[in-house]
């Protein structure tokens, strides 16, 4: 008598036959999950980058204006700033670049607003822990 | 239930949409369900004593058909609370696989959007910085330069959660005038119909194309 084979497969079978309906269940609601975290980083990710895309167009347009405006070390910095913003792959997520490439933007910024005493972050400006209510430049 | 309430807790609103996908699906599946609940809630009580009936009392024919259903409902206990167990672990695979993937769609949806207003707060915030002979020598019109300065003043008002929020609505805004196909009412008033958002990037283009010294025109590498 092989009773305790036979539900032993039938055991199997239902946890497998779950098994299948929970993940085609599952990815739905992963994808939506996604999708919603998603739209979200991208739209703080974007709001970020052209954030410092608009800055950077406007010292650059300074500088052709007034080259003395800033010093040569602090242009060569927006400079390269530029350069990671061009090359930045803002539709890949994924790509392991985009996130050091995001911290060094931060970085020069940094500098760039330290060294021309300015006080350009945005509120929920991602680094601005230190100081979340102050605005103003 | 116990799949259900496990949604809820862990997945907020998408438990929803999972729940009523749940509902839709045959009846015959949704009435299988409603027996897991059942032997999930009294499985561990009733296990070992129900499973396995002792042969040594004699029986006549209809205890013996009593006993066969009692069987059949056993292995339909069984069966489902296994199903259950295999739900579950197929749930978190299936969510697990697809994440990215709807990641990935979600921020290509949104991303440029932000991008865009990104550039109002950067080239807004920036110029309103600039020391004011700088400025001159940018944006010739005294009138230009105040246009600048009051977009700055607005945008540096609106936080980056309250952009957000004001992104959601506007997809809101433009799903719903999709479905209904309302006509487009010209700008006379801000908020009215192009959206907020969309609303400071038209003031800072008509801005930048008064001021072509200031580089407004900045390429995306996609």
């Amino acid at each position: 008598m092989d009773i305790f084979e036979s539900s032993l497969n039938l055991e199997e079978s239902h946890l497998r036959e779950g098994y299948d309906e929970g993940y085609a269940d599952g990815l739905i609601s992963g994808k939506e999950e996604g999708q919603q975290v998603g739209l979200k980083t991208g739209f703080e990710t974007g709001e970020e980058l052209g954030f410092y895309r608009g800055c950077v167009g406007v010292w650059s347009s300074a500088i052709r204006a007034d080259p003395n405006f800033m010093s040569a070390r602090i242009q060569k910095t927006i400079k390269q700033m530029d350069e990671l913003l061009q090359n930045y792959a803002i539709l890949e997520p994924e790509n392991e670049a985009v996130s050091d490439a995001m911290d060094a933007l931060r970085l020069k910024f940094k500098v760039i607003s330290a060294s021309l005493n300015l006080k350009l972050e945005y509120k929920g400006y991602p680094k601005s822990s230190d100081a979340a209510g102050d605005i103003g430049f | 239930m116990k799949i259900i309430s496990f949604h809820i807790q862990k997945h907020g609103s998408i438990a929803n949409d999972l729940y009523s996908n749940i509902l839709e699906s045959s009846s015959v599946d949704s009435d299988r369900r409603m027996n897991t609940v059942q032997v999930n809630d009294n499985f561990h009580e009733s296990d070992a004593d129900d499973l396995w009936y002792d042969d040594d009392s004699c029986e006549d024919s209809v205890e013996k058909s009593g006993k066969a259903l009692d069987m059949d409902r056993e292995w339909r206990r069984r069966h489902d609370q296994f199903h259950t167990l295999g739900y579950r672990d197929g749930l978190i695979a299936g969510k697990e696989a697809a994440l990215q993937e709807g990641f990935n769609i979600g921020f290509k949806d949104s991303v440029l959007t932000g991008y865009n207003w990104g550039r109002v707060r950067g080239i807004s915030s920036a110029m309103a910085s600039l020391p004011s002979a700088l400025k001159e020598k940018l944006v010739e019109t005294e009138e230009t330069r105040k246009r600048i300065q009051q977009l700055h003043e607005s945008v540096q008002c609106i936080s980056s959660t309250e952009s957000l929020k004001l992104f959601y609505e506007d997809q809101r805004r433009k799903s719903l005038k999709q479905e209904t196909a309302e006509p487009s009412s010209s700008e006379t008033n801000q908020s009215s119909d192009a959206g907020v958002l969309e609303n400071y990037q038209v003031q800072l283009q008509s801005i930048l194309h008064e001021s072509p010294l200031v580089e407004g025109h900045l390429k995306i590498t996609p």
